[in-house]
């Protein structure tokens, strides 16, 4: 395949934009992370955010291959490659998030010499560990000349059940936690689940709509309507679970709950919460819920866009909302709680609440990582798709073909 | 078992941070974090007052690390760099951590402070105890109980400079202590007992 100008192009800007990430990652690492807006009162900030957002990615690829081969969708097969690229790459990315945000990265084989089994972050890095050599082994399966489909129907069946896993056990580094009001609910898993179908499935439809127009991948205009389908039964879902939660934390009327609601209805996280119930859920939904609107192709990718910026709005509420109102106002861990007290000294220095907003550095790192990851598709995509023979939209049989080719070859 | 623990005496509590300052000095607390304080309940200022005026009252609460039995900030420490010593106390292996934070989110205190730079201290050299370690960026700390000095048999520097002797400190476990003396026949109470980590400092009026 000819190399086009447009690929350079995008891949040489994503190359500049990842190596400005690094430089911002390597000034971090000399300053320490007191050159990101975090504090001792918001603990955790974009980093943490970005985590739970590409392990939900993640999933929807995964999910999609693995039940291609696990309940036998016929149709999914033709994507399964594509999907695990994409799943691949996002899972990378998530770990990378954990990394950066580490204060003493320098330490991390500490992690080996002296595991605390009980800590849910230990069990995470454990799972997503896992579930990254699946992914290898699974797109290992897929394009190895040797592979069969038998092994990769193996695979899948232990995809399945890890992608569910990694994505629990990342809601349970929250919903585990006394501490925090917001985060301590047996939904959280669910709701991590729910999210990252919806999510992955979502960026998954985008990426399959990118790689048509750059011409590497060709999918049938049926199958992406068939995904828009599962898409807003995933939407469904993932709405179920917030009102669910939302209502239990309402209902008792008790006052951290409401200070809770309140951040969430009309405070700080207001913007995030209103921006994911309409631009995650209702539009996408609305959208997609009509079999004849799944045919357009365009207002599926409108709708996948909205659920993906949606739930990045989720997992930007559900974090911070519970970091706003500490248990105790003004503890010492507080001391320094806004992002101006971080620096500042005399009696600013008292506050008595946490504040937090992304400073450059943080964007620039989040943004490099995001470009190594589309730069790292963009590669693996025209390496492994590209080979797969080119397909006529709606010619079923040479799709059939190129599916099988993109499965075994 | 020695459970160590700590009673305050809230009546007698007066608001002057002497405590706050002690510690500091004692552990070599750099500039911007703390790890013991005195806040005034109810206001966002220290020494505001709650109330209509000229009907005013304030009530002040010292809060340091709880020394939790059941502590939330070790189970979820992935290195086990936080840990209950021998003594019943909570401590931080600083060599162990690796900065996740995840400590910070769990404990339900606020009482964990985090190093995001290297530590500036004024005057600009190291003030605390000698036999304290010094931590550098990207570690995680708290009030250790003196552990250093209460190792040599001596009270923590809170408890050795209060002016209204609203401290005592002991062996929670040991009925003849003076703490355990001093907690019978009283209706001390814990900081968000609901939550269940079962805090060793008790407060009493």
């Amino acid at each position: 395949m000819k190399t086009s100008n447009t690929f350079k192009i995008t891949a040489a800007v994503l190359g500049v934009l990842t190596v400005a990430g690094v430089a911002a990652w390597i000034y971090q690492l000399m300053g320490g992370l007191g050159v990101t807006g975090m504090n001792n009162g918001t603990s955790w900030g974009l980093y943490i955010t970005c985590f739970m957002f590409f392990v939900g990615l993640s999933a929807g690829g995964l999910i999609v291959a693995s039940s291609a081969s696990v309940f036998h969708v016929k149709e999914y097969k033709k994507v399964a490659l594509p999907a695990v690229i994409l799943s691949t790459v996002c899972i990378c990315l998530a770990g990378m998030f954990v990394l950066i945000d580490l204060g003493g990265i320098q330490r991390i084989y500490q992690l080996l010499l002296s595991p605390n089994v009980m800590s849910p972050l230990f069990w995470d890095i454990c799972v997503i560990t896992l579930y990254l050599i699946i992914n290898i082994v699974y797109l290992y399966f897929m394009v190895s000349k040797k592979a069969d489909p038998r092994k990769v129907a193996i695979v899948s069946r232990f995809a399945l059940p890890i992608a569910i896993l990694v994505h629990s056990v990342t809601a349970w580094i929250f919903g585990l936690q006394i501490a925090r009001e917001g985060w301590y609910s047996a939904i959280m898993a669910p709701i991590f689940v729910a999210s990252a179908l919806d999510s992955g499935l979502a960026l998954l439809i985008l990426a399959l709509s990118g790689l048509k127009k750059a011409k590497v991948f060709d999918t049938d205009k049926k199958l992406i309507a068939n995904l828009a389908g599962l898409l807003a039964t995933c939407i469904a879902i993932d709405a179920f679970f917030v009102g669910c939660e939302v209502l239990t934390v309402a209902y008792p009327q008790a006052a951290g709950g409401a200070a809770l609601l309140g951040e969430m209805f009309g405070g700080s996280t207001a913007l995030f919460f209103w921006g994911e119930i309409l631009i995650g859920l209702i539009i996408p939904f609305c959208i997609l819920v009509f079999a004849k609107n799944r045919q357009k192709t365009g207002l599926v990718i409108i709708s996948s866009a909205c659920v993906v910026v949606g739930v990045f709005f989720k997992r930007v509420w559900l974090l911070f909302t519970s970091f706003i109102h500490p248990n105790i106002y003004g503890a010492p861990g507080i001391s320094s709680g806004s992002t101006e007290a971080a620096h500042a000294s005399g009696t600013s220095i008292w506050a008595t609440v946490g504040a937090y907003a992304p400073t450059w550095v943080e964007i620039v790192v989040v943004v490099g990582v995001i470009s190594l990851g589309a730069l790292a598709f963009m590669l693996l995509a025209r390496r492994f798709l590209a080979k797969a023979p080119k397909a006529d939209v709606g010619d079923s049989a040479v799709d059939d073909r190129a599916a099988t080719a993109a499965q075994t070859v | 078992m020695t459970k160590l623990g700590m009673a305050i005496n809230l009546t007698r509590c007066i608001g002057c941070q002497t405590c706050a300052h002690a510690c500091k000095m004692q552990n070599n607390v750099p500039t911007g974090m703390r790890w013991n304080r005195v806040i005034t309940e109810g206001c966002d200022v220290p020494d505001g007052a709650l109330g209509e005026y000229p009907n005013l009252y304030r009530t002040y609460l010292p809060i340091a690390c709880q020394h939790c039995e059941n502590p939330a900030c070790q189970k979820v420490c992935p290195t086990g760099a936080t840990y209950k010593d021998d003594q019943g106390r909570v401590e931080v292996d600083y060599d162990k951590c690796i900065g996740c934070r995840m400590c910070m989110a769990a404990c339900p205190y606020n009482a964990r402070v985090f190093n995001w730079e290297d530590p500036v201290r004024d005057p600009d050299f190291n003030y605390g105890d000698k036999s304290v370690p010094v931590r550098q960026k990207g570690v995680v700390e708290k009030c250790t109980l003196c552990k250093e000095r209460t190792d040599r048999g001596e009270d923590p520097m809170c408890v050795a400079c209060c002016p209204t002797r609203a401290r005592v400190f002991g062996d929670l476990d040991d009925p003849s202590s003076e703490i355990s003396k001093h907690l019978a026949g009283k209706k001390p109470t814990q900081l968000l007992a609901e939550k269940g980590t079962e805090p060793q400092v008790y407060y009493y009026e």
